[in-house]
């Protein structure tokens, strides 16, 4: 595999791409830098670096000492679209002059190593709208609503922007409803909380109308400078990921421990140790696959239990049904009626 | 604050320096049998305590006036305990009495001029409380604070106005809420970045808490959006304050820059606080869509 994977202490995260405009926003807050800064290997005279970098331990700690130092809640609805209408990041740049949603978000994933390496996002098409899932691509902790939130955002600014209108889009979130409130201010679409999955939904009609700065040669520029950002920013991907997609694809088979760290060119234990490093292990990313691979059967279409239950490899019909119920709660015929965006 | 403070710890430093050496030259030390242990933890205890008490002040409060008289306070009283807890290790010859004096007199003034200083301190907040009107009602929980804008937000507008809304149903008297939005607040950040997008809130909001009387207090309901509550205000009057602050917007947006303001007034009638920003909301919504109450720049 030519992709390199990444931990929280590789320097993959580029200061002036999320960073420096967080510490801004909080800096007029009234929060105090050093303050900001404490408990991070980042340095002051690091942030007017063109290229200055940092890892994932510091951009938590990062959001962490922001929630700390003050109570805004409306930091990462600001941070999504400080980001979005960052001149210095090309890739928020030829989102913007992308011919339509389709364009954008095709770039926006292609370069996501750029922007948003935490997150992963899955593609799934609904009758009349496209289901797109975040999966976060490591351990975020206690920040996954957060970056969440300042994803989302970065994405419904887009639309608001290029489109006009949010209308149509829908959401669903894993978080409980505390933020109801905050969200619906901010976003303007319907938020549904305490789902299974955290994905957005948009109507197939948004997905190819022009957008309002569709410039094609100002988006080739972009696209070109992103690229040679690739030169120095090399593409990478989180270990969880990697397995993840790896065991995604092989369905219904399953790959045994040996069989991913030979496919990722890792041994066995450096791989055990560092998805330990990443506070998860083997057999639940397994397992988690399954399950989404599950959900995702259910909501396209009309599968027996055995048939899933091949699909999915189990080796029969009552081991998948006690494996859903772990999931959900539920068995899968009553699930069936639950997932219905509309 | 530290920083404003340099000079004064070091001068009270050597103060009690001066005090040590003095206590040294004078006296001779105790043999550790004549030490009574009870008094030593005592006394040193109110000592820690008086050095607390100077280490909060600098701390937490700016250069002035005030700050120096509580400093110079409790400085004698720290000054009079240090020298109390070392007489416990030091024995002094009976025919000198300085040391005693300068034991017992410094905490008596200490505690005239701190007293001094409290009473002014009440007198400042006072006057800081004053400042505050118009930004708060009733209650007061500093974690609510918006830190950008310095106005409460969502979750003080909802308490506040609940209890409002019980208060002003039972005496039978008029509540008031007046709702800006600031339009299209997105492109302008856009435009023109989201740090004079910033300035601006913070701009509006002072000129917001100014413009409206001592017993309204305003909100920052949402990102671009504020609401004020007037209590005792029937809705004549509601109008009335609606359109003064028309004319001191407008002026507000002079420059083309500025972003276009939305203002709303209405009475509340509904008898709880969700409703009543619910109808709020509505009501703006209605607003944009007619646009007839827009503030156009001059």
């Amino acid at each position: 595999m030519s992709i390199r994977l990444f931990g929280y202490q590789d320097k993959i995260l580029l200061l002036q791409h999320g960073s420096t405009e967080l510490l801004a926003l909080a800096q007029r807050r009234g929060a105090q830098l050093h303050k900001l800064l404490s408990g991070t290997s980042i340095f002051e005279q690091d942030l007017h670096k063109p290229h200055g970098r940092l890892h994932h331990n510091d951009w938590l700690k990062l959001l962490q000492n922001c929630q700390q130092q003050l109570n805004s809640p409306e930091l990462p609805y600001l941070l999504g679209n400080a980001l979005l209408n960052n001149h210095y990041i090309s890739l928020c740049q030829s989102l913007q002059y992308a011919q339509n949603l389709h364009q954008a978000l095709a770039q926006l994933y292609y370069f996501r190593h750029q922007l948003f390496p935490c997150f992963y996002a899955r593609l799934s098409q609904q009758q009349h709208c496209i289901i797109i899932e975040f999966k976060p691509a490591l351990g975020l902790a206690s920040q996954q609503a957060f970056m969440l939130t300042a994803v989302i955002s970065l994405l419904l600014g887009l639309v608001k922007q290029q489109l006009g209108t949010v209308a149509g889009i829908s959401l669903q979130l894993q978080q409980a409803a505390s933020h109801q409130l905050q969200h619906q201010l901010h976003w303007g679409v319907d938020v549904s909380f305490n789902r299974s999955l955290d994905c957005i939904s948009i109507p197939l009609a948004l997905w190819q109308q022009v957008f309002t700065d569709a410039n094609t040669l100002k988006f080739n520029a972009a696209r070109r400078t992103c690229r040679q950002l690739n030169h120095v920013l090399s593409k990478q991907r989180a270990l969880p990921e990697s397995i993840c997609r790896l065991q995604h694809r092989a369905l219904p088979q399953l790959l045994n421990q040996d069989q991913v760290a030979a496919e990722l060119g890792l041994s066995s234990s450096s791989l055990k140790r560092q998805l330990n490093q990443h506070n998860t292990n083997f057999a639940t990313l397994l397992d988690e696959v399954r399950r989404d691979a599950a959900r995702q059967l259910l909501q396209q279409g009309h599968y027996s239990n055995r048939q899933l239950a091949l699909k999915l490899g189990y080796s029969d019909e009552h081991n998948f049904r006690r494996a859903f119920k772990r999931w959900t709660g539920l068995i899968p015929s009553s699930f069936k009626g639950m997932f219905n965006f509309n | 604050m530290w920083r404003q403070h340099r000079y004064k710890m070091l001068f009270s430093l050597l103060l009690l320096l001066s005090g040590l050496l003095l206590a040294i030259d004078i006296g001779s030390a105790k043999h550790s049998n004549e030490f009574d242990w009870l008094d030593i933890l005592g006394e040193g205890t109110t000592l820690l305590v008086a050095c607390g008490w100077l280490g909060l002040i600098i701390s937490s409060r700016p250069a002035g006036r005030i700050t120096e008289w509580l400093y110079y306070g409790s400085l004698l009283l720290v000054y009079s305990y240090f020298l109390d807890l070392l007489d416990e290790f030091i024995r002094y010859p009976e025919h000198i009495r300085l040391m005693s004096w300068l034991e017992s007199l410094p905490a008596p003034v200490g505690m005239l001029v701190l007293t001094y200083g409290l009473i002014g301190w009440h007198r400042e907040q006072r006057a800081i409380n004053r400042q505050l009107r118009g930004r708060e009602l009733f209650l007061r929980d500093h974690q609510l604070i918006d830190p950008l804008t310095q106005l409460y937000g969502i979750e003080y507008l909802q308490a506040v106005l609940q209890r409002e809304i019980e208060l002003h149903q039972s005496q039978h008297k008029a509540l008031g809420l007046l709702v800006l939005d600031i339009d299209n607040f997105a492109e302008f950040n856009r435009q023109y970045g989201i740090a004079n997008g910033d300035a601006y809130l913070g701009q509006l909001s002072e000129l917001l808490s100014n413009q409206l009387r001592h017993s309204d207090v305003v909100c920052r309901y949402a990102g671009d959006r504020f609401i004020a509550l007037l209590p005792n205000t029937a809705l004549a009057q509601t109008n009335i304050m609606a359109q003064h602050l028309r004319q001191q917007l407008s002026q507000l947006s002079v420059e083309s820059s500025r972003p276009q303001l939305t203002l709303v007034e209405m009475a509340v009638q509904q008898d709880n606080a969700q409703s009543a920003l619910h109808a709020a909301d509505q009501a703006m919504a209605l607003a944009k869509k007619t646009a007839t109450h827009k503030l156009q720049p001059i």
